[in-house]
């Protein structure tokens, strides 16, 4: 039997009817069509179905669409402001850090996540932080260099309070 | 895509109503905390639950509290909350430490300690490191509650004590006595999302700083189909002082404690030797550990 859920995603309110045995990634991506949010392994391994749900990144994956009703969730959608990148998506491109781009959605939200709770990550904590997203392309290093540039731009423009 | 079998999905108002749906739907049913286990297991198609019952609108599942003797923790507490946890940090570190290397940051932000502890993999973090402190759980049907000491509440990989109408609602951690100290080292291949090869969690109690051993837990995880202790490695630190030598020669009988068995994650002679190294390591940092206490203090 479908159940209705509210969902609040990138501040937008959804009411949606749905089965029980759907993802949040399923439900992100068929129902909502935010096909950002991608689905690599399905069993929590590789990070590329990353959403911030209620401000801690999970693996969207392994969380019943069901489960996350009445939840807020930024998915990479939701980064951007308007037509202005956020300075970890501007970072990534400045730095080669994307290359298939399968990956990079999960890899920036983990990243963003990591910067608001942590201003100056050392690059082991960046590293930690990211350990739950797969990359095959770019052996890491780029991504790494990338979330550190970001911190310190974030640094420069953090009068303007970022959400 | 791996799809999810049919199933319904219930959510009780409180306590007494989820205590309610279990005693009545029994083996057809199986909670859902964090999902990070049962999901894998039904996408794989091992297991087919009729019903999934979550207990997210159980408020009373989800403290991580003080009390006059020791410390409470909700079975729906996140992992990740266990390793930001300062009061863990200061009075159990080395749980806050087996949480801080449990999978990854996204798996931690959902794998629940009640999850962790019902799935009862060999090689799980939580287990060792609790077992090392003497935790129990407290497991409530619609019967009545009692309390379980996790050294008897493991039976083999996946088996447990609980019934299939019994809910995990906390895990009780008395107060250690003073001049406790403990660590827990898990070996893997890579640091993250990674099940360990081996793990040692190890708690000692002297009578004083710098003093002799009054009591000492040594678990060895994933060298056997369950948590055990290193029996004859604890039994030689009674009531001596823990100098380098005896700290060794603990390591080297935990050694012969156990019977590892070879697989792709590393043979058993390795892991033996393993077993010796994290024995050690995980002494020595525990009685640093006390010795470090005491100074913070007297401060
Ligand atoms: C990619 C990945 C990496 C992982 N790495 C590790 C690792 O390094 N170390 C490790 O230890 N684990 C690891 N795990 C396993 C898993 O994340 C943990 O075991 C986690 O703690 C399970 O908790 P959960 O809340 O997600 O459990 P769930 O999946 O929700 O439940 C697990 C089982 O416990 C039962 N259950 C849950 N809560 C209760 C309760 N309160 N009362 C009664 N029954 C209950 C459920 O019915 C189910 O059978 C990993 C998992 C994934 C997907
Ligand atoms: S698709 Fe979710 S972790 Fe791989
Ligand atoms: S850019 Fe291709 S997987 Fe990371």
């Amino acid at each position: 039997m479908k159940k209705m859920i509210t969902l609040f995603v990138n501040d937008k309110e959804y009411e949606i009817a749905v089965l029980p045995n759907r993802t949040l990634t399923q439900v992100l991506r068929e129902d909502l069509s935010l096909l950002g949010t991608k689905e690599g392994c399905g069993l929590g391994d590789c990070g590329a179905c990353t959403v911030i749900l209620d401000g801690r990144p999970v693996n969207s994956c392994l969380v019943l669409a069901v489960q996350a009703n009445g939840s807020q969730i930024t998915t990479i959608e939701g980064v951007a402001e308007g037509q202005s990148l956020h300075p970890v998506q501007q970072a990534f491109v400045d730095h080669g850090a994307i290359q298939c781009g399968f990956c990079t959605p999960g890899m920036i939200l983990s990243a963003k996540s990591l910067l608001e709770k942590n201003a100056h990550p050392t690059e082991l904590e960046v590293r930690e932080a990211l350990s739950g997203n797969l990359c095959r392309c770019t052996g890491y290093q780029k991504i790494v260099e990338a979330v550190q540039t970001a911190a310190k731009t974030m640094k420069k423009t953090s009068g303007r309070k970022r959400g | 895509m791996l799809l999810l079998p049919k199933f319904d999905y219930l959510e009780p108002e409180n306590m007494r109503s989820a205590l309610e749906l279990m005693a009545s739907l029994k083996s057809n049913a199986k909670i859902i905390a964090g999902g990070t286990d049962i999901i894998v297991n039904m996408k794989k198609g091992i297991i087919s639950p009729k019903h999934l019952v979550s207990l997210v609108k159980v408020k009373e599942l989800f403290g991580l509290e003080q009390r006059k003797k020791g410390i409470v923790i909700g079975s729906h507490v996140i992992v990740s909350e266990l390793a930001e946890s300062n009061l863990l940090w200061k009075n159990y570190s080395l749980i806050a430490k087996a949480a801080s290397v449990l999978g990854s940051p996204l798996v931690r932000n959902r794998a629940t300690i009640g999850g962790n502890i019902v799935t009862a993999r060999p090689a799980a973090d939580l287990p060792p490191a609790l077992m090392a402190v003497g935790a129990k759980v407290e497991l409530k049907s619609k019967k009545g509650r009692r309390e379980v000491a996790l050294d008897e509440f493991f039976l083999g990989p996946g088996k447990t004590v609980i019934r299939p109408d019994e809910i995990l609602t906390k895990i009780i951690l008395n107060e250690l006595p003073p001049f406790s100290g403990g660590d827990y080292i898990k070996l893997g291949h890579r640091k993250a999302l990674e099940i360990a090869i081996v793990a040692v969690a190890s708690r000692v109690t002297l009578d004083k700083p710098q003093g002799i051993i009054k009591n000492v837990r040594i678990m060895l995880s994933a060298v056997a189909p369950q948590v055990i202790h290193a029996v004859s490695a604890e039994k030689i630190l009674m009531n001596e002082k823990p100098t380098d030598k005896l700290i060794e020669r603990a390591a080297t009988l935990a050694m012969q404690d156990c019977r590892p068995i070879s697989d792709i994650r590393g043979g058993a002679e390795y892991r033996k030797e393993i077993v010796k190294v994290l024995t050690k390591r995980t002494l020595a940092n525990a009685v640093k550990e006390v010795n470090r206490k005491k100074v913070k203090s007297e401060r």
